[in-house]
C-alpha cells in the first residue's frame, strides 16, 4: 500500500481458523442480509452475499398512476424513504418531459431536502451503525475522563472543547447500564469480552461513546430540516413532478428555522464527526489495505438542471481498475441486471427498461455448489459487464479524479493526516473516510443553496412547480446518487398508467450476488483477504459489510416479544 | 386529574405495503379521521422509520404505539405490552429492523436520562409475508374498531381527551 507508515502501524490480528463463518442476519443494518465466508488460515478466501427478503415492489406498482409511484416506493424502505420518492419523481419528470421546466427555486428546495438527508444518514451511519465495529464501549469504562478531555481539547484535530464533567457523566451513565444488565442496544456486542481486533485506547473509546450519544440527539436536527421542506418526516410528501409543493418552506420563519438547524448540524459535523474520523483512523490504518474493490460508478447529485447530469454539483462518472487518472462518462445504457445467481427465472442479462420480476426460489444450498447456484433475492447489476461499487467512496473518487475544487482539497487533507497515498482510498478505511468527506462537501455547498433560496424569495421568484401533461406512453428514468449510492428508477408508461417499473437500488449494486459469468459483487470482492481473528465474533467481516451502509429495504417491522432471540449464527 | 397534562404521542407504525404489517398506520389514520383530540395528544404515522421517531418520542411523556406483534397466537389476537415486556424485546434480536422502535426508546433513555412511559397495543398479523399489497387481511381489518377502542382507553387513562368528529 503506497505511502503508509509501517513502523507504528497497528495490525489487525490474524487467527488460524479454517472453515466457514455464517453471519445471518447481519446486525445494525436495514433489512435481512446473510453473509457466508470461507476462511483459510485466518483470512477470507471466498464470500457469498445473500439477501433473504423478496422485494416485489415492482408488482404492486403496475397499473397505477405514475405520480403515485413515489408514495409507494418510499414506503418500502425504513431508511432511504425520501431518496426513493425523489428517484420516482425524477423518473416520471423524465417520462413526461418536464425536467427543463422545473423552476430554479423548486430545484434549490429539492437539493436542500436531499442535502439534509445526507447530513442525517451519514452521521447516523458512522456513529450508530458503524462505530461499534471499531469502538469498544466497555473499554470506555476504564478510561480517565481527564485524559480524554485533554485529547479533545489539545490534540488539534478540530474537536470542540470538552469538560471533564461531561465525559465523566457519560462514563457514569454507561457504567449504570452495564451494571444493571440493561445492555439494550449493546447486548450481544462483540466487545463485551475483550477482542484483540479493537485497537483504540480507552480514552478514545470514551470520547467516541460520548459522541455516539450526542449524535443520537443531533440526528434529530437534519430530520427536522427535511420535515420543513418535505412536509413531514418519515415519508416526505411535497415532491411532485415538475418541482415541489412545499410553499410553506418559502416563509421567512421556516427558512430561519431551517438555517438554525443546519448551523447546529454542521457544527457537529465540523467539530465532532470529522475530528473523530481523524482520531480513530490512525489506529486502524491497515484497513487502508482491507476491503479492496476495483470499479466505481456515480450518477452525480444536486442538479441545477434536472435534464443534465453534467449540471450536478457532484459529478457523474465511472472509474475502472482503480485508475483515478481516467474518469469515464456515465452511460445508463450500460446498466444490466444478471439473474443467473438470483432467485428469478433464468434469462439473459436485461436492461431495467426490459426488466422483469419473475421470482423463482430454489434453495440456499446452491450457495455451496460453487459458481452455479442461485443464492439471493437480489439481482446482480453490472455496468459494462463489471461489478461496480457505488456509494460515497465512488462519488468521492470520481469527484477527486475530476479535480473537483471542493472534494480534492478535503481528500488530500485526510490523506496527508494519515500519511497515506490515494491507493489507500480503495478500501474499507477509504469507504468510511469518504462518507465523512461527502458529508462535509455537501454541507458546505448547502450554504450557497440557502443563500440562493433567500435571494429568490426576496426577488419574488416563488414558483416551485411547473405544469405538464401525462403522455399516453413513454419511458423514463430517474437517477439519485443517494447516501448509499447510485439509485435508479425506470418506468414504462402505457395508457397513462405504469406498465413496468423497475428499481435498481445501491445496495443491490454493492451487495448483490455473482453475475452470470461468476464475477463477485463488490462486497464479495471486498471481503477476500479479510483477517478473521475469532470466528465466533467476526467483527472484521462486519467492518467491511457495514462500510457499505447496506439497506436491504425490508420494511418488515414486526415487534417480536419473544425474549432472548439471538442470531442464527453458526461456525461450520 | 394531573395538574399538568401529560404530552401523549399516539404512534402507528408499520409498512403499509406489506398487508397486515401496516395495521398500526391504518389505525392511526382512522383515529385521526373519526376523532378530535385534546391539545396534549398527538397522532403520528410513524411509517417504517426508527431513529427519526426519537424526536417525537423524546418530546412525549407517554407513547401509545400501535403495531403488528408476532407472538405465535392466532391471527387477530390482540395484545397489550408495557413495562418489562418492552424491555425484554430490545437487544440484537432476530429482527430485520435494527434501530427499530424499541431500541429507539432505549436510546431516548441513554441520551436524556428519561424514558417516556409506553404501551404497545398490538395485534397478531395474519399475512405480512406474501406479495406486496396495501389491503389488510379481512380478519385484521375487522379488528380495527377494537384496536381503536383500546388506544382510546390508553389515551384517556394518561390524561388525554377526545370526542367523535361531527363532520364524520
Amino acid at each position: 500500500m503506497a505511502g503508509c507508515k509501517t513502523s507504528k502501524m497497528p495490525v489487525t490480528p490474524v487467527g488460524n481458523y479454517n472453515g466457514k463463518v455464517v453471519i445471518d442476519p447481519v446486525n445494525r443494518l436495514e433489512g435481512h442480509l446473510r453473509i457466508e465466508v470461507e476462511v483459510e488460515n485466518g483470512r477470507v478466501k471466498n464470500a457469498w452475499s445473500s439477501s433473504q427478503l423478496f422485494r416485489g415492489l415492482e408488482i404492486i406498482l403496475q397499473g397505477r398512476d405514475p405520480r403515485d409511484a413515489k408514495h409507494f416506493t418510499q414506503r418500502a424502505c425504513g431508511v432511504c424513504t425520501h431518496t426513493h420518492a425523489l428517484a420516482s419523481t425524477r423518473c416520471v419528470d423524465n417520462a413526461v418531459g418536464v425536467q427543463k421546466s422545473i423552476p430554479e427555486t423548486g430545484l434549490v428546495l429539492r437539493n436542500l431536502l436531499l442535502g439534509a438527508q445526507f447530513l442525517h444518514d451519514h452521521v447516523v451511519h458512522f456513529y450508530h451503525l458503524h462505530a461499534l465495529d471499531w469502538v469498544d464501549v466497555v473499554s470506555a469504562l476504564s478510561a480517565s475522563p481527564k485524559k480524554a478531555a485533554e485529547i479533545t481539547n489539545t490534540a488539534g484535530l478540530g474537536h470542540r472543547q470538552h469538560t471533564v464533567e461531561e465525559l465523566q457523566a457519560t462514563q457514569d451513565r454507561i457504567k449504570k447500564f452495564v451494571e444493571q444488565g440493561q445492555l439494550g442496544i449493546f447486548a450481544n456486542a462483540y466487545f463485551l469480552e475483550p477482542h484483540a481486533s479493537y485497537k483504540l485506547p480507552a480514552e478514545l473509546n470514551l470520547i467516541a461513546t460520548h459522541h455516539y450519544l450526542e449524535a443520537l440527539k443531533i440526528q434529530i436536527l437534519p430530520a427536522r430540516m427535511m420535515a420543513i421542506i418535505g412536509g413531514k418526516n418519515p415519508h416526505t410528501q411535497s415532491l411532485y413532478e415538475g418541482g415541489i409543493t412545499c410553499y410553506d418552506a418559502l416563509k421567512p420563519e421556516n427558512i430561519a428555522q431551517f438555517k438554525a438547524l443546519f448551523k447546529q448540524t454542521m457544527e457537529f459535523v465540523n467539530n465532532t464527526y470529522i475530528p473523530d474520523v481523524l482520531a480513530v483512523a490512525p489506529y486502524y490504518l491497515d484497513w487502508g489495505g482491507i476491503g479492496h474493490t476495483t470499479h466505481f460508478a456515480a450518477c452525480g447529485e444536486f442538479p441545477m438542471d434536472e435534464s443534465d447530469l453534467a449540471s450536478r454539483y457532484l459529478p457523474a462518472g465511472v472509474i475502472f481498475n482503480n485508475d483515478l487518472s481516467v474518469v469515464h462518462d456515465f452511460d445508463p445504457d450500460k446498466v444490466m441486471e444478471h439473474v443467473a445467481h438470483s432467485w428469478y427465472k433464468d434469462g439473459a442479462p436485461k436492461h431495467p427498461w426490459q426488466g422483469v420480476t419473475d421470482p423463482m426460489y430454489t434453495s440456499l444450498d446452491e450457495m455451496e455448489t460453487g459458481n452455479t447456484g442461485k443464492y439471493s433475492w437480489m439481482k446482480a447489476p453490472r455496468y459494462d459487464g463489471k461489478a461496480t461499487e457505488v456509494g460515497p467512496l465512488a462519488q468521492v473518487l470520481i469527484a477527486y479524479g475530476k479535480g473537483h475544487p471542493r472534494v480534492k482539497p478535503v481528500v488530500d487533507l485526510v490523506l496527508k493526516h494519515l500519511g497515506v497515498g490515494p491507493a489507500a482510498l480503495f478500501s474499507t478505511l477509504g469507504r468510511t473516510a469518504a462518507r465523512c468527506i461527502e458529508t462535509k462537501v455537501i454541507g458546505d455547498e448547502m450554504v450557497a443553496w440557502i443563500e440562493k433560496l433567500e435571494a429568490n424569495v426576496a426577488a419574488g421568484k416563488t414558483d416551485i412547480v411547473a405544469p405538464f401533461k401525462m403522455p399516453d406512453s413513454a419511458f423514463g428514468v430517474g437517477f439519485v446518487n443517494a447516501p448509499r449510492g447510485f439509485l435508479s428508477h425506470w418506468i414504462e408508461i402505457e395508457g397513462g398508467k405504469i406498465k413496468n417499473f423497475q428499481l435498481v437500488v445501491p445496495t443491490t449494486w454493492n451487495l448483490g450476488p455473482r453475475s452470470d459469468d461468476g464475477t463477485l459483487s463488490p462486497v464479495e470482492e471486498a471481503l477476500i483477504g479479510t483477517p478473521v481473528f475469532d470466528p465466533k465474533r467476526p467483527v472484521e467481516v462486519l467492518r467491511t459489510i457495514h462500510s457499505y451502509d447496506p439497506c436491504i429495504a425490508c420494511g418488515v417491522h414486526i415487534i417480536d416479544p419473544k425474549t432472548n432471540e439471538t442470531y442464527k449464527f453458526k461456525v461450520c | 386529574m394531573a395538574d399538568e397534562k401529560k404530552s401523549i404521542l399516539v404512534l402507528g407504525v408499520g409498512n403499509i405495503l406489506l398487508r397486515d404489517e401496516g395495521v398500526g398506520v391504518r389505525v392511526v389514520e382512522r383515529l385521526g379521521r373519526e376523532f378530535a383530540f385534546s391539545d396534549n395528544v398527538r397522532l403520528m404515522d410513524g411509517g417504517v422509520r426508527g431513529m427519526i421517531l426519537m424526536d417525537p418520542i423524546i418530546e412525549s411523556d407517554h407513547v401509545v404505539i400501535i403495531d403488528a406483534v408476532v407472538n405465535d397466537h392466532p391471527p387477530g389476537t390482540i395484545y397489550r405490552l408495557d413495562g418489562d415486556d418492552l424491555r425484554l424485546s430490545v437487544a440484537f434480536k432476530n429482527s430485520v429492523h435494527d434501530m427499530d422502535l424499541l431500541e429507539t426508546m432505549c436510546c431516548c433513555e441513554l441520551i436524556s436520562g428519561k424514558r417516556p412511559s409506553a404501551v404497545i397495543v398490538g395485534i397478531e398479523p395474519k399475512d405480512y409475508q406474501s406479495d406486496p399489497l396495501v389491503e389488510l387481511s379481512p380478519e385484521i381489518e375487522a379488528k380495527i374498531p377494537r384496536l381503536m377502542e383500546l388506544a382510546l382507553e390508553e389515551i384517556r387513562a394518561v390524561g388525554g381527551d377526545f370526542a367523535p368528529r361531527s363532520d364524520n
